[in-house]
């Protein structure tokens, strides 16, 4: 089965966009003459294997290499470099060039950004004096990715120098909310304009007056158009809905993320696991709904994916042991039996992913953290939630188990009392050493985890957006909470209420939610607070075609294929007219979304502590001072902190 | 047309651009000339194709002797002088290009240019010791000529005449010259030298000249017999005996079948079939040949000489009776409220799509407007019979044509253009000439009534207005400019900004740049005329992250060149979260 997603089904022609991807691919490609190696950077690798088969690649260039640090390795003449605008990866290029030049070896060089050109890129190169060996320097415009029939990615990293991290901490998306409004704007080429805008969230609202403003500067033309496809969008900052990624995804999906990691599409997992005879070889399993059984059942819980998958197989064997046991079949008989063995690879490979899945999730530990998390988010036993994330941090258990309860505790309860907020944070530093300090600093910063300063308004909005349902029968729930187990998430509630009512009816909520809100009617713009715009009720939403119309959800940071699983529990629900489109940044678990602040923050005091000189190559009397040394210079602070809590 | 004023060709050296363009002269100082009132200072002079004088700047003295003149295809004047060096004038004011002092184009002691031919991209030199150099790309800056193949002239031999295949002709992409030596012909290019057509015992060949299309070669042998021969010499397609074996001063294709032959005071027509036609003129005369005929300038007048059409023959042809004739006849019967109207109807009745097709075709060929209109006409009679079987497009396209033409025909335009012309050279080319020679509101009108984009229009305006008005206020020919621009939506303020800053007016320039809409286009150019702080302001708000860097490496460059104090450059992004953060992540 290929890792590229089949499209056909898709509610909007993605196909279309793909093919021209993969087109300016292959035509930049072939513009250059000749045998060429082709050198991508590793991320953008898993990228472009969901726009186009390596082989295709292959036909067209005569070598094949992943960027990395160490010179690049290949008798080709031409060097062809297809790489992210990005700045550490820049460096790499620069050295292997000058690499090869220290060598003699005599190369013609083309580069090429993903997705455009970026002076401060360009500048890495002109200061490695590398920039005026490069014979062109092009720019592919890939700005978008379809991971499936209703989910499109932005492909925006976590090592982009706007990461999350930044995101979080510092408030600035710029490079990211550029590149979204430029990725929405260029569907709005394709599609015509996008009639209503809807944003919640501070990078969410600054991208939607982008978008409105790139709309101005770069005029889709409507004339060839007809009615846009895309009816509403909808911008969502992951900011205004923290809680959701921290919980445990349960449907089989969500789960496939949070064990084993989907990355562009697939699993890696040890050949072992999925009966080979071979161990320890790894292979990959693409998860897409090209696959007829995944799509059936990816987004049940994954309780219930045990028993459908469990139910395929003896219905399969028991049509075997049927077709053994009388030899009066017919031939039409025997055929449907053959038709159904097709099937029986995919049965296969996720009896045995589930078989895998179960010796994560059938283990007491996790049922017991589920039941924690519902805990915390229904607000009750404030204490035993409280001893039980000690309890974990005395176990050593993951960083990330222990701070994905922390912040959701932290955001549930509008932060801890100082008395045990206090204690949390030594007893993680002593359990898992000091360098985590900053790390500490940089969620409070973030006001993930933080002192409680005023009274939590959870139960206000836990309440009006009915965030807890109780699921009566898990086979066919009436609620979308069956996701995480009897809780629905925050950001598709939101989604759920601007589809049926408007966000009006919600006004209160959502002011108790963090960022500006903006609802932008194409022509016209109001900020926040002004009347609401959009037709109330999810009526006359078809088309005069009799299609349903389209409604574009960006999750601007992230989102969890547990929330993806709910907004299509949503758009399939009855009365809702609408095709759900899910455009995000990136999916994301609540361990991937922790995972590069916990590394940044490392990183910064073993830079502090190796690097001494705070403020580098600027001199700390001027008025920069504080400023490029800011991080370092509390990184050491916090090393003093440390060493004098260890004598104490 | 009108005259050209006290111009006398035969004292003068001549150019006139193809496609109905201006003519350029100067006054050759091998000849001698009685002064009447004019001041003996040579001048460079421009004219419309009407004669109405466009421009004069005086020419450059003590120069090596002018060779030739001529206009390059984006109508740039060209002006070789005898040591092979070039030098270029910007129309319409006839301003040097690039420098004033003249480009070389030959090696240095070459003994300068014996003859020179050129076409629209380029020249092809004959040195005085007989070497070939060509230059194809005569519109850069620095352009670079080639030295052909050694033709292989023996020291007594001379060569005779000289022509150039254009490289858009030619297989390889490179020209290829005829040069007639001795009693053959021989083809230079790069790469050697060919004898040609030898089997063909031409003898030697006094006059040559290439046909349009590049195809076939007019020569004029020494036995007084004009030759058609295919351009590789393989056969004789057409030949006719002259009554003189004196070459012909001038010899030139007019269309792709008919040459012309000019001794002084005779003009021959000579053509595939019947009789050659003579025509005298009692004034020196200068062919101009276009894709289509050939123009006719003289002291007095400026004439366009083409064979007649097929459709104008149909037509006019004494005791024609085809179709396009009778329905012709039949307007004609209409007006005069005459029955016979219907009678003709009726004979042409099955044919009439034809007739209908050469009247139209027919109006295209007039110059004459009430002449075009009466065709028109006649087309309009017949449309009313047949509108189902005949395409009504055609009409309206050559109505809308006729209409442009006849503007540009105008003595006060004057760019005599034919309808086969205007389709070769194309709409867009012809509203580039026009503002070239700042006909704008003609420019703008044509683009208009075509549903082209006026913005190349409304642009030039704009900028030849900053140039125009420097005595003008900031504001007031801001809300002149202003007034322009806004009828062309998006247009780009920020290339009018740049001319303006360019024209020495910084503070306009920063008044337009204001209205540009793309940030991309108004950040660079912002910092061009050192608006720093509003450039990061603009750059922060766009949100383009590439852009804020644009900014910042631009001030950071400045910093250090200026060797000013890096402490501003803090304060200013300090103030910036964005800008601070961004050049964090970069430094």
């Amino acid at each position: 089965m290929a890792q590229i997603p089949n499209l056909d089904n898709a509610p909007l022609n993605l196909t279309a966009l793909r093919e021209q991807s993969q087109k300016e691919l292959v035509s930049i490609i072939k513009s250059i003459m000749g045998n060429k190696c082709l050198v991508i950077d590793p991320k953008l690798a898993g990228t472009l294997s969901l726009i186009l088969h390596t082989s295709v690649l292959k036909e067209h260039v005569t070598e094949l290499r992943i960027l990395s640090a160490d010179p690049v390795q290949t008798e080709c003449p031409k060097v062809v470099y297809l790489v992210r605008s990005q700045l550490s990866l820049m460096k790499f290029v620069a050295n292997q060039i000058k690499n090869d030049e220290s060598k003699g070896l005599q190369r013609e060089y083309h580069l090429y950004f993903v997705p455009r050109r970026v002076v401060a890129c360009e500048m890495i190169l002109e200061e490695g004096k590398v920039h005026q060996k490069l014979a062109i320097i092009g720019e592919y415009p890939l700005y978008l990715v379809p991971l499936d029939e209703d989910v499109i990615s932005f492909e925006l990293g976590d090592d982009d120098y706007s990461s999350q991290e930044c995101r979080l901490i510092e408030g600035d998306t710029a490079t990211s909310v550029w590149h979204i409004a430029e990725a929405i704007h260029r569907l709005e080429l394709a599609f015509g304009v996008i009639p209503n805008v809807r944003a919640k969230g501070v990078a969410s609202t600054k991208a939607a007056q982008l978008l409105n403003h790139m709309h101005l500067q770069d005029p889709v033309h409507m004339d060839d158009m007809g009615i846009p496809e895309i009816e509403t969008v909808i911008l969502l900052d992951r900011e205004v809905d923290m809680v959701t990624p921290m919980c445990s995804q349960l449907t089989y999906e969500g789960l496939l993320d949070e064990m084993l990691e989907i990355h562009d599409g697939s699993v890696q997992v040890d050949a072992g696991i999925m009966g080979a005879q071979q161990d320890g070889k790894k292979v990959k399993v693409p998860l897409n709904s090209s696959d007829k059984l995944y799509r059936e059942i990816r987004d049940l819980n994954f309780h219930v994916v045990l028993r459908v998958v469990h139910q395929k197989a003896t219905s399969i064997q028991q049509d075997y042991a049927q077709v053994k046991s009388t030899n009066t079949q017919s031939v039409s008989e025997l055929k449907d039996f053959v038709k159904r063995l097709h099937s029986l690879p995919e049965i296969t490979r996720h009896v045995n992913l589930a078989h895998h899945l179960q010796s994560f999730a059938g283990k007491p530990l996790f049922h017991a953290r589920v039941e924690i998390e519902q805990k915390i988010l229904e607000a009750k036993d404030y204490d035993t939630c409280y001893k039980y994330i000690e309890e974990i941090i005395q176990k050593q258990e993951p960083i990330e188990t222990v701070l994905r309860l922390l912040v959701l505790f932290s955001l549930t309860n509008a932060g801890l009392p100082r008395k045990n907020f206090d204690y949390l944070r030594r007893e993680i530093l002593h359990s898992y050493g000091f360098e985590h300090m900053p790390l500490l600093y940089n969620l409070e910063k973030a006001g993930l985890v933080k002192r409680r300063e005023s009274r939590s308004n959870w139960a206000v909005i836990r309440r009006a957006l009915q965030l807890i349902v109780d699921i009566k029968d898990p086979d066919s729930p009436d609620d979308m909470s069956y996701v995480f187990a009897g809780y629905a998430p925050l950001s598709i509630r939101l989604v759920e209420h601007a589809m049926r009512s408007g966000w009006q009816s919600i006004e209160e909520v959502l002011k108790l939610l963090l960022g500006p809100r903006l609802d932008l009617k194409r022509g016209v713009s109001t900020i926040s607070g002004s009347s609401e715009l959009l037709p109330d009720g999810a009526q006359q939403n078809t088309d005069r075609v009799g299609r349903r119309s389209v409604v574009l959800v960006v999750f601007v940071g992230g989102v969890t294929f547990a929330e993806i699983a709910a907004l299509r529990f949503l758009g399939a629900q009855e009365g809702m007219g609408y095709d759900f489109v899910v455009a995000t940044t990136k999916v994301i678990t609540g361990n991937t979304l922790l995972r590069p602040i916990i590394a940044s923050s490392k990183q910064r005091i073993v830079q502090s502590i190796t690097n001494p000189c705070p403020g580098g190559d600027f001199p700390c009397s001027v008025q920069g001072h504080f400023l490029f040394c800011h991080w370092k210079c509390y990184c050491l602070c916090s090393c003093i902190r440390v060493l004098y809590f260890l004598v104490r | 047309s009108s005259g050209v004023g006290r111009l006398d060709l035969s004292t003068h050296i001549v150019a006139a651009a193809p496609f109905g363009g201006p003519i350029a002269a100067v006054r050759d100082d091998s000849k001698i000339v009685q002064l009447h009132s004019e001041p003996s200072r040579r001048r460079l002079l421009l004219f419309s194709s009407s004669g109405h004088p466009l421009a004069s700047s005086p020419w450059t003295p003590h120069l090596p002797r002018l060779h030739s003149l001529a206009f390059s295809s984006s109508l740039n004047l060209l002006a070789l002088l005898s040591d092979g060096s070039l030098l270029r004038f910007r129309l319409p004011d006839l301003n040097p290009i690039t420098s004033s002092s003249p480009v070389p184009l030959l090696p240095p002691a070459s003994g300068g240019v014996a003859d020179a031919v050129f076409w629209g991209g380029g020249v092809a030199i004959l040195t005085e010791d007989n070497r070939v150099v060509v230059t194809t790309d005569i519109e850069v800056d620095d352009p670079h000529p080639r030295e052909l193949a050694d033709p292989g002239v023996a020291e007594d031999e001379q060569v005779l005449c000289m022509a150039v295949v254009e490289p858009q002709f030619v297989m390889s992409g490179s020209p290829e010259v005829l040069l007639a030596v001795g009693d053959r012909v021989v083809a230079v290019d790069e790469d050697g030298v060919q004898v040609l057509g030898e089997a063909l015992e031409i003898g030697p060949v006094q006059k040559m000249a290439v046909s349009p299309n590049g195809k076939l070669l007019a020569a004029f042998a020494h036995d007084g017999r004009l030759l058609v021969i295919p351009t590789d010499f393989s056969r004789i397609i057409f030949e006719y005996e002259c009554d003189s074996a004196l070459p012909p001063d001038q010899i030139a294709w007019c269309g792709l079948d008919s040459v012309l032959l000019y001794w002084s005071e005779v003009l021959l027509m000579v053509g595939p079939n019947g009789d050659p036609v003579q025509y005298n003129y009692d004034e020196p005369v200068m062919l101009i040949p276009e894709c289509d005929g050939v123009r006719i300038l003289t002291n007095s007048s400026m004439e366009f000489l083409h064979r007649v059409p097929d459709s104008t023959t149909l037509i006019f042809g004494i005791g024609s009776m085809s179709p396009a004739a009778l329905l012709y006849d039949a307007r004609d019967h209409y007006d005069k409220q005459s029955a016979k109207a219907y009678d003709n109807y009726q004979l042409i009745s099955s044919s009439l799509p034809e007739a209908i097709e050469a009247c139209i075709d027919a109006a295209g060929y007039e110059f004459d407007v009430s002449r075009q209109h009466t065709l028109l006409r006649a087309a309009t009679y017949g449309l009313a019979f047949c509108s189902s079987r005949f395409p009504h497009g055609r009409f309206q396209e050559m109505c809308k044509i006729l209409r442009v033409l006849n503007a540009v025909r105008d003595p006060e335009i004057g760019m005599p253009l034919t309808v086969k012309q205007y389709k070769l050279l194309t709409a867009t080319v012809l509203i580039g000439r026009l503002i070239n020679a700042n006909q704008h509101l003609l420019a703008l009108r044509i683009s208009e009534y075509l549903n082209l984009n006026p913005e190349v229009v409304i642009m030039h305006w704009a900028c030849e207005k900053i140039t125009a008005s420097a005595a003008i206020p900031d504001v007031v020919l801001l809300e002149g400019l202003l007034d322009k621009l806004r009828l062309c939506k998006g247009i780009s303020y920020a290339a009018v900004a740049a001319h303006a800053d360019n024209s020495g007016r910084r503070k306009l320039a920063a008044m337009l740049v204001d209205h540009e809409s793309q940030s991309s286009k108004q950040i660079p150019l912002l910092l061009s005329i050192d608006e720093q702080d509003k450039a990061l302001q603009k750059s922060i708000d766009s949100g383009d992250t590439d852009l804020v860097y644009l900014v910042l490496f631009h001030i950071w460059q400045k910093i250090s060149v200026e060797k000013s104090a890096p402490l501003d450059f803090f304060g200013v992004i300090n103030a910036r979260p964005l800008a601070r953060d961004l050049f964090i992540a970069y430094a």
